[in-house]
């Protein structure tokens, strides 16, 4: 093991250590986290909603979702191509390919213009494109939109958190003394009062200063360019809508065939955190109206304007190249791994990488930054138990890209040395336990 | 042609007694079952870290040992090897790879075996959990059903408790893939989950090795008085006629 091994290893260990201390940041989050993912195995097979419980939903569709996705690599460039002319041509999109990641940043500080603000949803993929620390560099004000991620920016937290509920793990008391703190107002330490606060307050801004807004996009249509998103709280249809310009970032494997399949997508990541009542939109233009003489004039009530950034990156490569992490691309981001995975559920957001909890944001920092940061995001917690995969409802073959990094870490001496030592026994004396 | 028992390295390195407990099963269902000397590590510990050059090389050379010993069956107590050897040898090896290869499990339930067995119990009413271990439910066929049917077969008073996480959504003990070695907190939080999941439970049936050696460690440190017991030592009491849970 080189030095840098023992430090990374070292480095995980300080922080199982904190996680003991009930007051520390990892023990608070790996509380409520608990929580969540036994109310996964528990929810997923009640009959809370609707007639079918959400593993017989996932598993009627599962198959149609694999080959789906497997068509989508299997013809990404004309899927694409067709995605990108359709979008531009027949939905007045305005569309950028970023062939990678500084290119998207570069495209999005020019949309950006002179404008000091942005107010987003979510939007992971803006994330794995590096716009977000873009526009940290570059001073930008970052609007949070997602009242999870309001409370994270209000309590300033910045270790990796469940991208689904940010902000779950903070107490009712916590974010009232920090709304006292910061706005000397006071309000009841209950959910209801908090949320009645925001609605009072953030929402009239939200309705009525936007002029730049970003979003990801959970699946988009190649037959029809339609941009799908999906959300609980309303935060997106609002940004998406009371703006001038919408700035939706995501990468290439956001596309599907056709918008029934992207719909599907929506409905399979609603089911599978057993969420009722969330809306989907369906983007098709700008805002528009023919309503004077038939001519049909842009930005009525809606976004003016809607850029979509495609961004490929790493992916045309991993695709072409056959390498290992291909399979990320048939994620559609419904946190099913990370609920069902068991060094997750120990270990909370220790094994987590910048860009969210658990093994397919560590598959994420790999990509973007290497072996290194894989191994101090906790790679080698995973027991390998292929619950991850197991889960999946579209084929993504977690478990192998994690065992693949546990390889390359090996061949780039950062193994744990027990570990290491298993393995040069069996290789060696064939028997690991002599 | 051999009938090879393939007992895997922890159990031959910790568990003796278990060992010639699944020797004695093995040889009473079917006297042409044996042991060789100086087997090989089925390599699977190695396979989660070792560049697939080296494991391809590593898993061609125990295929050399099992041919050059003539091995046409094999059956084995280890979850992990019975995983291993039945997903990664046929995908590394192909055609090359001819072994039959069967988990202890996979034996016992045959209809004549369970038959020729005939376990019985004579005791109190007992209710056993059975702990689904990942490296058997994932595995190609998995096994799921057997100790089910084999538990369900034993006549007299027990019952079969199933854990809230059971069959393919069942709790993973947090020691595979060698994590134990390393970071032992994962055990700590994951096999308390499973022994927290019994409830009015007598004993806790396990057939893996690391599963076991997880357990009871969790068992000890937490005071906790469930016994622990894999799945061969449970049968070799009922054939004796012995208190199976008493360890």
């Amino acid at each position: 093991m080189s030095e840098k091994g023992l430090e990374l290893y070292n480095r995980i260990k300080d922080k199982l250590d904190e996680l003991q201390s009930e007051d520390s940041a990892y023990a608070q989050f790996n509380e409520i986290w608990k929580l969540a993912c036994s109310a996964k195995y528990k929810s997923y097979d009640l009959r809370h909603f609707y007639e079918d419980t959400s593993r017989e939903f996932v598993d009627e569709h599962r198959e149609n979702l694999i080959k789906m996705k497997e068509d989508f690599i299997n013809n990404i460039d004309e899927y694409v191509e067709k995605c990108l002319r359709v979008m531009e041509k027949t939905n007045h999109f305005k569309v950028y390919y970023a062939k990678n990641n500084d290119e998207a940043q570069k495209i999005f500080m020019e949309e950006l213009g002179d404008n000091k603000v942005i107010y987003k949803s979510k939007s992971l993929e803006a994330k794995d494109a590096g716009i977000i620390d873009t526009l940290k560099k570059n001073n930008i004000v970052i609007k949070e939109t997602d009242l999870g991620d309001v409370l994270c920016q209000l309590l300033e937290y910045d270790y990796p958190s469940f991208t689904l509920g940010p902000g779950i793990q903070f107490t009712t008391n916590e974010i009232i003394a920090k709304i006292k703190e910061k706005y000397n107002v006071e309000i009841e330490p209950e959910a209801e009062a908090i949320v009645d606060y925001y609605r009072k307050t953030y929402r009239k801004e939200l309705l009525n200063d936007i002029k730049v807004s970003l979003t990801s996009a959970n699946a988009i249509s190649a037959h029809d360019g339609s941009i799908v998103l999906v959300e609980n709280e309303g935060n997106i249809s609002i940004i998406t809508r009371a703006t001038e310009k919408h700035i939706i970032v995501a990468g290439i494997q956001r596309i599907v065939p056709n918008v029934f399949d992207a719909l599907l997508c929506a409905k399979i990541q609603e089911r599978i955190i057993n969420v009722d009542g969330a809306y989907i939109s369906l983007i098709s233009a700008p805002s528009n109206t023919s309503d004077v003489q038939g001519h049909r004039v842009f930005g009525m009530y809606g976004a003016k304007e809607v850029i979509v950034i495609l961004v490929d990156d790493w992916r045309m490569k991993a695709v072409k190249e056959d390498l290992f992490y291909k399979d990320m691309l048939k994620c559609i981001g419904c946190k099913s791994c990370d609920l069902v995975c068991t060094a997750s559920r120990a270990f909370g957001n220790i094994y987590a990488s910048k860009y969210g909890i658990g093994g397919i944001n560590i598959v994420r920092d790999y990509i973007h930054n290497g072996i290194e940061a894989a191994v101090a995001d906790g790679l080698f917690l995973c027991t390998g138990c292929e619950n991850c995969t197991n889960w999946c409802p579209t084929g993504v073959d977690l478990a192998e890209m994690i065992r693949q990094l546990k390889r390359i870490a090996t061949e780039n001496h950062l193994c744990p040395p027990s570990l290491e030592q298993y393995k040069d026994k069996i290789i060696n004396e064939k028997n690991p336990f002599k | 042609m051999t009938k090879l028992i393939f007992l895997g390295c922890l159990s031959r390195s910790k568990y003796g007694e278990t060992c010639d407990n699944a020797i004695k099963i093995i040889k009473f269902l079917d006297e042409d079952y044996q042991t060789l000397d100086n087997p090989l590590c089925c390599g699977a510990l190695a396979h989660q870290i070792a560049p697939k050059e080296e494991i391809i090389d590593y898993v061609k050379l125990v295929n050399n040992w099992l041919k050059k010993n003539n091995v046409t069956h094999l059956v084995t107590i280890c979850a992990g090897c019975y995983n291993y050897l039945t997903r990664y040898y046929p995908e590394y090896l192909g055609k090359e790879f001819k072994v039959d290869v069967m988990h202890l499990l996979q034996l016992l339930n045959k209809p004549e075996n369970l038959e020729k067995l005939n376990l019985k119990y004579d005791g109190k009413k007992l209710k056993i959990y059975y702990h689904d271990a990942c490296h058997l439910r994932n595995a190609k066929p998995p096994i799921i059903e057997e100790p089910r049917e084999i538990i369900n077969s034993i006549e007299g008073n027990i019952v079969f408790g199933e854990m809230e996480n059971n069959r393919l959504n069942s709790l993973c003990c947090g020691a595979g893939g060698g994590v134990y070695s390393t970071y032992k907190e994962n055990s700590d939080f994951s096999s308390k989950l499973i022994f927290n999941q019994m409830r009015m439970s007598k004993a806790l049936l396990t057939a893996c090795p690391f599963c076991y050696t997880s357990f009871i460690r969790i068992k000890t440190e937490n005071n906790i008085k469930t016994p622990v017991i894999k799945f061969e030592d449970f049968i070799v009491k009922l054939m004796e006629g012995v208190d199976p849970i008493n360890v």
